[in-house]
């Protein structure tokens, strides 16, 4: 069993004084325990259904560093199992996705159906005895759809994927259920390697409506974005489970053309949000609204861009960031909301390259000893009761808050300081899992 | 996409474009590369065509059955997808003075090489590949190296240029970009 890191947790995160240890974004210990007690008790996202439609299609992927594959079965139903051959470990799919039949490994040729069973072993007849091929499968997680996101986890004892998203489904809802079709991917999974922790970017989109008019300055100002009123913000804190989100009440529907540089001949923004807002009221129309399902799942409504944080140690984090549409969509409305994406939330986005800019800054910051001890301060929105909204349930009337950060990281730390139950009885965590 | 085992009968070109179109496309391209290097940024959005599609597409790792589905499509989501319209709007981000992952500026260093030149139907207009190799230092330590190939329609028209491009297909040769942004243009 690993030694916790630290004396006391709230030298990591103090919630009643509002103040986090910059050390949780750098030590390396610090993230050897976020794998085994955070990423591996998790829901992770893994795909969006309509990237794998067909029978033996399949998208691999990583739940935190570990490499998976999602493959649709016969029965419609989703797998998702360790890119990993039992025999030696080597990666049974090479591939990022397509079409499969079987998954054969390329060192001694175990090959593995679409349900990650072992079904074939090269001269197994001359070179084993009694090997039981149902023994030696790939690992299989637990698999649950919310809405068209597929999600896994490797914690048995989970709460269903219903209850972990708990109240946070309702905002997750924004850009998962604004027609009755569902929604579909645009083709296309932007990868990109940004050298900061990954909270760093999933708390920001968990709650930070603070950055976006100094950050994102530049392109506010070229794409003439009007500012937003501040009664109109919100910010909502999941009542557990570590999920947020913020945005503004605020329709601006041309947010499409002015961020796109352009309007797609036949788009009509007040039409596409309409429809959205009869469905869903007030959610309908949010504007800037960013969310994160705890911990590593964003998503930006508007330009719909959602992503994974997958995490690469300490001081690097991988994104996977995909675009969905409404299935029911116009086909210009399909087209501006790709060209709007593109241009917006991908690494050249307008927006999101100077994202990056402030994360990797603060991660070259914290190599300093000194760095790492000099606290931040985690305050805003503390001591004030702004109200809530009888539209928005579990949302305050303040967009300019961190309490759904203190929230992301009270969850965090929750979670950090729960051993692994099979480690800690020093049994085989393999078993446990299974 | 080629199969290794598959011989194309790739060919040069029947007809060798001149040596001296040759030079003055090159010369165009080391131009155009030194507007970017030397932050020329609203020089080098003028030789941007009217229909400019600048484009740089996803790259994927995929089996033998579905190598022609290593790049992503003409209408998937792309590193980039630029008009004229949205180039401009990029240009008046950068003009603000407040887009922090170009301020304060990348070091940049274009170099242009492998140029191979197609006359098209249209006598003005010719598709121009090239291999490039785009060096980047920003702050203090941060280091990029970007390689890949362009597909560029230029058409000669009367400027000082002496051609516009109307098209810039990018190839990166990447499929996980290993920046952390795309700030600075190819």
């Amino acid at each position: 069993m690993a030694t916790d890191p630290w004396k006391s947790p709230a030298d990591l995160f103090d919630e009643a004084a509002g103040i986090i240890s910059p050390s949780i974004f750098a030590d390396r210990d610090i993230y050897k325990l976020e794998l085994e007690r955070v990423f591996s008790k998790s829901w992770l996202f893994i795909a969006h259904e309509t990237h794998i439609p067909k029978t033996g299609d399949y998208f691999a992927t990583h739940m935190a560093e570990d490499p998976v594959v999602a493959v649709r079965q016969k029965d419609g139903s989703v797998r998702v199992f360790m890119n990993q051959c039992r025999h030696r470990g080597m990666k049974i799919c090479r591939t990022d996705g397509g079409n499969a039949k079987a998954f054969t490994c390329t060192y001694h040729g175990w090959a593995y159906d679409i349900g990650g069973d072992l079904v074939s072993v090269p001269l197994e007849e001359k070179s084993f005895v009694g090997l039981d091929k149902s023994q030696w499968g790939a690992r299989q997680a637990r698999v649950e759809s919310y809405k068209g996101l597929i999600f896994a986890t490797w914690n048995m004892e989970a709460p269903c994927l219903s209850d972990y998203l708990g109240d946070a489904a309702f905002y997750l809802d924004a850009v998962l259920d604004r027609s009755a079709a569902g929604t579909e991917v645009i083709g296309g999974i932007t990868k990109w390697v940004i050298p900061c922790n990954w909270k760093l970017a999933a708390e920001q989109f968990c709650s930070d409506m603070y950055h976006g008019l100094f950050s994102h300055g530049s392109i506010f100002t070229a794409a003439s974005i009007p500012p937003s009123s501040l009664n109109t913000g919100r910010q909502f804190r999941a009542a557990r489970g570590g999920h947020g989100t913020g945005f503004f009440v605020r329709s601006v529907p041309e947010m499409k053309i002015t961020n796109a540089g352009e309007r797609v001949a036949g788009y009509d923004p007040v039409a596409d949000e309409k429809a959205a807002v009869a469905r869903l009221g007030t959610r309908g129309g949010l504007f800037v609204q960013h969310m994160t399902i705890f911990p590593s799942f964003s998503f930006f409504a508007g330009f719909n861009s959602l992503r994974v944080w997958h995490p690469r140690g300490p001081d690097k984090v991988e994104v996977w960031a995909f675009t969905i549409v409404e299935k029911d969509a116009s086909a210009a409305t399909k087209e501006q909301l790709r060209i709007s994406s593109t241009r917006t939330f991908s690494p050249a986005g307008t927006w999101e390259q100077d994202d990056g800019e402030n994360w990797v800054e603060i991660q070259r910051v914290l190599r300093g000893h000194e760095a790492r001890r000099t606290s931040f301060n985690i305050q805003m929105g503390m001591g004030r009761d702004y109200g809530t909204d009888p539209d928005l349930p579990g949302s305050k009337r303040q967009a300019l808050s961190e309490d759904a950060a203190r929230g992301f990281y009270a969850h965090w730390l929750t979670l950090m300081t729960q051993p692994d139950k099979a480690y800690a009885k020093g049994g085989n965590p393999l078993q446990a899992a299974e | 996409m080629p199969q290794n085992n598959v011989a194309t009968n790739t060919q040069l070109p029947k007809a060798i474009v001149s040596p001296e179109l040759q030079q003055e496309i090159e010369q165009f391209l080391y131009f155009e590369a030194s507007l970017l290097d030397d932050h020329l940024i609203a020089d080098w959005m003028s030789l941007m065509a009217a229909d400019i599609r600048y484009f740089m597409p996803l790259r994927t790792n995929r089996g033998p059955r579905e190598r022609d589905r290593e790049f992503s499509g003409s209408r998937d989501i792309a590193y980039f997808d630029e008009s004229k319209a949205s180039l401009d709007l990029r240009l008046r981000k950068l003009q603000t003075g407040l887009a922090w992952a170009e301020e304060p500026p990348s070091r940049t260093r274009h170099m242009v090489t492998n140029v191979r030149i197609t006359a098209l139907a249209n006598p003005t207009e010719y598709e121009v590949k090239s291999a490039f190799l785009l060096y980047r230092n920003r702050a203090e330590t941060q280091t990029d190296i970007f390689a890949g190939e362009r597909i560029d329609g230029l058409r000669r028209i009367e400027s000082v240029a002496g051609f516009e491009i109307f098209k810039r297909h990018i190839h990166l040769d990447q499929s996980t970009l290993l920046a952390n942004n795309l700030s600075i243009f190819f």
